[in-house]
């Protein structure tokens, strides 16, 4: 039952590897093909995904949980966005580009704003000073904070090269480290999909 | 003038990428080799892997539901592969203990295996009866639409852990911090370097890189698993061991390897 599914990423997962070494252009145009073929398998998932959403908030309004005023706007949202766009298109000053530019945007700007907020309390609880590391945190935060001002280099005018030292040294360093790892582990990932150790996006566990 | 076409099969700029990949393989091939032999391999234990089973036990035994989120990558994502190998894991021991799981998703196909997954593992445990339709569910493919709708799950249903594993981008302090604020047990996995300081600022536990690929094999400990890990620390040797001797070479006059290092 099995077999199938994984000859098929085998041969794909191997197929675009090769591709990827591979600059002839009658092989890139096999690549964009495959592509392609993601992008319409994604449009079917997406009608998985408005069932899924309708299921979901369909069921909160059924059983009257809490918020489910909620639910009846995303269901009216969802079927009027989909009627826009199917009636009068998605073109540039269409209804739905009209209707996304004047909600949905200001809708995302106002939540990322709110981040700044979370970043003081998430880093009012890092920099506690508890233990050796986080006052080294909280050193390093102080310092940061200061070079990056103007009033920071008036203090002392060491403090924007100490910052960019800061960055480009013990900062660079660690991220490397980091995306060193994840790269060996994206690899890893790959291999044991590609070469069927790792099932369990088919379902199985092994 | 039309452009020239590309006619040749093979680029040479990037030999080091496949000399690398090769060199992977054969790590790979000889750790199984080794793990089928019946070799053993030493993990190092990963606390938020240990915490797991403490947070699928305590939400059942205060019984509130375990959020999991599979984090805004899409099936390219080797990160959102990663996390559905770990889901897997996640939804067998909660089937085991009959708790509450709810998946919210950002990708609808991302949806479609995770759904299929977590149904998979409630068939293996013999309870394929108590799983819920509709607790993996999509919500939104807008990032800030999903960032609302997860903080409204956490603040209304008050999951007793939120488990966030897989890629994340701004929205990883928005939905950890909320998580904070609930009370619930955090804990978290990402590969992406930059969101994981915001993680570490607000989880109780956090998988950072790479040990979110090694998550799965760690949480299953079948050896085979376990010789990929394996492996990958070869290659992280290796890798070192390049560094160093690029670094050493080039400040004695020979940028070659420096060179054949870079990718272009």
């Amino acid at each position: 039952m099995y077999l199938g599914p994984l000859v098929l990423t085998f041969v794909v997962g191997t197929v675009l590897i090769a591709l990827y070494f591979i600059p002839n252009h009658a092989a890139q145009e096999v690549n964009a093909q495959l592509l392609l073929w993601a992008t319409i398998v994604y449009a079917f998932a997406l009608i998985l995904g408005s069932v899924s959403l309708m299921g979901t908030h369909w069921r909160k309004i059924r059983l009257r949980a809490e918020g489910s005023f909620f639910s009846w706007v995303a269901i009216v949202a969802l079927v009027a966005t989909t009627l826009m766009g199917v009636v009068w298109g998605v073109a540039e000053k269409s209804p739905l580009d009209r209707f996304y530019n004047a909600v949905n945007s200001p809708l995302a700007s106002t939540m990322f704003a709110l981040l700044a907020f979370f970043i003081a309390s998430a880093a009012f609880r890092a920099f506690r000073a508890r233990n050796v590391e986080a006052t080294l945190l909280l050193v390093t935060a102080v310092v940061m904070m200061i070079g990056r001002v103007s009033i920071g280099e008036f203090i002392w005018p060491g403090f924007p090269a100490l910052t960019e030292w800061l960055l480009d040294v013990p900062n660079l360093a660690a991220k490397r480290a980091i995306a060193i790892g994840v790269g060996l582990g994206a690899i890893s990932t790959a291999l044991k999909i590609i070469l069927g150790i790792e099932r369990s996006y088919l379902g199985r566990q092994r | 003038m039309p452009p020239e076409l590309d006619t040749r099969w093979f680029d040479p700029t990037r030999i080091n990428l496949l000399v690398g990949i090769l060199l992977f393989l054969a790590f790979l091939v000889i750790n199984i080799l080794r793990a089928r032999a019946g070799g053993s391999f030493f993990i190092r234990p990963l606390a938020g892997l240990q915490a797991l089973d403490e947070a699928i036990g305590r939400a059942t035994e205060m019984g509130r539901p375990i959020l999991y989120m599979p984090g805004l990558g899409d099936m390219s994502e080797v990160g959102t592969l990663a996390s559905i190998t770990i889901m897997g894991r996640v939804s067998r021991k909660v089937a085991e203990l009959g708790c509450d799981m709810e998946v919210p998703c950002y990708d609808p196909m991302v949806m479609a295996i995770i759904d299929g997954v977590a149904r998979q593992a409630y068939r293996e445990v013999g309870r394929e009866h108590d799983y819920k339709a509709g607790s993996v569910h999509y919500v939104s493919a807008q990032q800030f639409a999903y960032v609302a709708a997860v903080t409204g799950i956490m603040l209304r249903d008050r999951p007793a852990a939120n488990i966030y594993m897989g890629s994340f981008y701004a929205e990883s302090l928005f939905l950890a911090e909320t998580g904070n604020l609930t009370g619930a047990i955090q804990i978290a996995g990402c590969d992406k370097p930059t969101q994981l300081p915001f993680f570490v600022c607000a989880c109780d536990y956090t998988l950072l890189g790479e040990e979110l690929f090694a998550a799965g094999a760690y949480i299953g400990r079948e050896p085979v698993q376990l010789a990929t890990i394996a492996a990958q620390d070869w290659a992280k040797a290796l890798a070192m061991a390049l560094i160093v001797l690029g670094l050493l070479l080039t400040a004695l006059g020979h940028p070659e390897l420096g060179q054949w290092l870079k990718v272009s």
